[in-house]
């Protein structure tokens, strides 16, 4: 009886202690070492359809060796701060484990030095926002140690927009439509045959 | 107190179980489909379990609805509110439609009426439309109303609480059920070949057929008493045609169906809040995926397959050594417990000892709805189905105000709303301690001594004498005669006293 009662405190006790477990870098503790550009054929863009260029690499003004950690890169599309008011499910916080910012990964890929571009057709999930784009470098852990943005620190500028496809197609219009009248239309046929039989057991 | 043959100069009716003077069954079968009773109780939990599945089929699916429609938490909270707030109406026209129509036309209506607007939330492409599709879904919960009525006219007194508490809980099954149904739907449909936005859509159409033909076979297989439908009974006389006014009359002016709306609010309501907002909590809280957010959520109205008719049986076992006071005590006991745990649901960290908590404090709120619905059929007899509509429609109020003060947009996190709402339902409880039955007392007071009260001299008192010279309150005369068991232990050493003498007709 205490054994059992031991135990489940041991494992509630366990499952307190074990977010604080996971591996915690804040973003202000990131350098930015990397310039990241996007270029884009129009302001509004169209998932699914419409396509950006990407390019990345390490700063050049910044002395050689910066980069010796860097083994990984990863792009990712992330959130404007106007897409972000009254969705708490997108927050920007500190601890990148907890952070919600990038959501969409574009690429991730092995770190070569030197300049990389890379062409990206919209994804179709993507939803309706304003969006930049950041690239983190992270080390043979794959923990983040750098990263770069299009914007600036306050991401404010170098901001596009991208419209989300609708979802609807024009037979699932008709299909709901359909099945809507039936329903009514079947009351009401109900409702006529109840009065009928109903009448007919009265005569 | 076993009738198995008629009285009535149409057919001889037998009946599969015992019933008593009403032709009400006095024993629950549960896995018995025979008709009309245990016919009726499947009829009823099955259609109720519809439209719980449709009405709270978008939260599962809201990380991608949010994204497709572009919603704000505020939208989310508008909507979540607007899909309980169409039913507090909805659940008292119901109430008189039942004491006026019959449940089985009632509900069945109901449910057609409102399957169109299941079918197009497929096309839901804003926040305004998303927020109407589901306040006009959301009436199909007045269902309740008509399967509590349904299950008060087919079952008696000993075994109504349980008839009750099964009925309805497995129909609120239903908001727990879909928690799991709809992410399956949807990722079945996303992995054929279908694109998020459009798999969610296409998973609709499963809730809304469902209730369709749910409501098809109320209308086909169904009966709204034990001896036959309202229209036949009506057309040969047997059942007496009531007013509407003076139904309705009678269930406003009985303040005990104000308190137990108020405090059915804060075990129904607070069920259907978390409905609404458990599986977003779990998603964006502890970081899941959709469908482990999905699957923790469901557990909280899975809870309900046992948890609600426990609430039902503990009040019939109440009921049957204390009376109506022991089931007022045990309803006032497991709401309040049910609120503490919802303090504390709000003040956990971890995703462990959250799960643990909630489905401790789903047990109690849902046991909590089981027993309101074991004192409900005993408020009025004549207008059982006002009265059971705006418990219910209390319910409804309940989740409205809740979600307005606690969940909209983001003035509260969600943990700390939880956790006042725990707090109001310790308060919204302790009007219980008001309520007072003549003659068979309250939490606090025994029955009347001033004069001898009787079951009779309640029932009774809904009719007026020229109704009464009538003989229209008859079947009332049967209920109080039938009541006597909520009297308790007490109920064999007492004599009955005679001045209430009936009608000498028919």
């Amino acid at each position: 009886m205490a054994a059992t009662g031991l135990l489940l405190g041991l494992i509630l006790v366990l499952g307190c202690f074990s977010e604080i477990c996971v591996a915690t870098i804040s973003f202000s503790s990131l350098q930015t070492t990397l310039v990241v550009t996007v270029s884009h054929p129009r302001r509004l863009l169209r998932a699914g359809e419409d396509k950006i260029t990407v390019r990345w690499g390490l700063n050049q003004s910044l002395p050689a060796g910066t980069d010796s950690a860097y083994k990984t890169i990863k792009v990712q599309l992330c959130y404007a701060p106007i897409s972000q008011v009254d969705r708490a499910w997108r927050k920007t916080e500190e601890h990148l484990s907890k952070d919600k910012t990038c959501q969409f990964k574009i690429v991730k890929m092995p770190y070569t030095t030197g300049n990389q571009t890379l062409e990206w057709t919209i994804e179709r999930d993507v939803p309706t926002a304003t969006y930049f784009v950041r690239a983190y470098a992270l080390d043979a852990n794959d923990h983040e140690v750098a990263y770069g943005q299009n914007t600036d620190a306050k991401k404010t500028t170098n901001l596009f927009e991208i419209q989300a496809i609708s979802g609807r197609h024009v037979s699932l219009d008709i299909a709901s439509v359909c099945f809507s009248v039936f329903s009514i239309v079947s009351l009401m046929g109900f409702f006529f045959v109840e009065k009928r039989t109903g009448r007919k057991a009265q005569q | 107190m076993e009738i198995s043959s008629t009285i009535t100069e149409t057919e001889p009716q037998k009946f599969a179980l015992p019933v008593d003077s009403e032709h009400k069954a006095t024993e629950f079968h549960l896995f018995s489909s025979a008709a009309p009773h245990m016919r009726a109780f499947h009829l009823s939990w099955i259609s109720f379990f519809s439209c719980f599945v449709s009405t709270f089929a978008a939260p599962p699916l809201l990380p991608i609805i949010r994204d497709n429609l572009n919603l704000t938490a505020t939208d989310i909270g508008n909507a979540g509110v607007a899909s309980v707030s169409g039913a507090v109406f909805a659940r008292i026209a119901m109430g008189t439609a039942c004491d006026l129509f019959g449940p089985r036309l009632a509900s069945a209506s109901l449910i057609l009426l409102t399957a169109p607007a299941v079918y197009f939330t497929s096309i839901a492409s804003s926040p305004i439309s998303f927020l109407l599709v589901r306040f006009f879904t959301g009436f199909s919960l007045a269902t309740f109303v008509s399967a509590q009525f349904w299950m008060s006219s087919m079952f008696s007194g000993p075994v109504v609480g349980t008839a009750n508490g099964v009925a309805a809980g497995w129909g609120n099954l239903g908001g727990g059920a879909t928690q799991l149904i709809m992410p399956l739907v949807f990722s079945l449909i996303r992995d054929i070949g279908a694109v998020k936005f459009t798999a969610w859509r296409i998973a609709f159409f499963i809730p809304a057929l469902f209730q369709t033909l749910s409501a098809f076979a109320i209308l086909i297989f169904g009966q709204d008493l034990p001896d036959g439908n309202y229209q036949r009974l009506q057309n040969s006389g047997n059942k007496q045609k009531d007013k509407f006014s003076r139904v309705f009359y009678h269930g406003i002016t009985n303040y005990r169906g104000w308190i137990l709306a108020l405090t059915y609010g804060y075990c129904f309501g607070v069920e259907l809040t978390v409905d609404n907002i458990i599986a977003e909590y779990f998603y964006d809280r502890f970081n899941l995926k959709l469908h482990t957010a999905g699957i923790i959520a469901a557990s909280f109205g899975l809870a309900n397959i046992v948890s609600r008719p426990a609430g039902g049986v503990l009040s019939d076992m109440m009921a049957k050594r204390f009376g109506m006071r022991g089931r007022l005590w045990a309803l006032w006991a497991v709401q309040t417990l049910g609120g503490v745990f919802c303090i504390i649901l709000g003040q956990v960290g971890s995703l462990t000892a959250s799960i643990v908590v909630m489905i401790v404090f789903s047990v109690f709120v849902q046991a909590a709805c089981g027993l309101t619905f074991g004192v409900v059929p005993f408020v009025s007899r004549r207008s059982l189905g006002v009265i059971s509509g705006m418990t219910g429609g209390g319910g409804n109020v309940g989740a409205v105000l809740t979600q307005l003060i606690f969940f909209k947009g983001s003035k509260y996190s969600k943990e700390t709303g939880i956790t006042l709402m725990g707090v109001m339902i310790v308060c919204c409880t302790l009007p219980i301690f008001l309520i007072y039955f003549p003659q068979w007392g309250g939490m606090f007071c025994g029955p009347s001594s001033e004069k001898i009260a009787t079951e009779e001299d309640y029932y009774l008192s809904e009719w007026s004498s020229k109704e009464q010279g009538k003989g229209l309150h008859q079947a009332s005369l049967k209920f109080a005669d039938n009541s006597r068991s909520e009297r308790g232990r007490r109920v064999h050493s007492q004599t009955l006293p005679s001045n209430a003498t009936p009608s000498a007709n028919v």
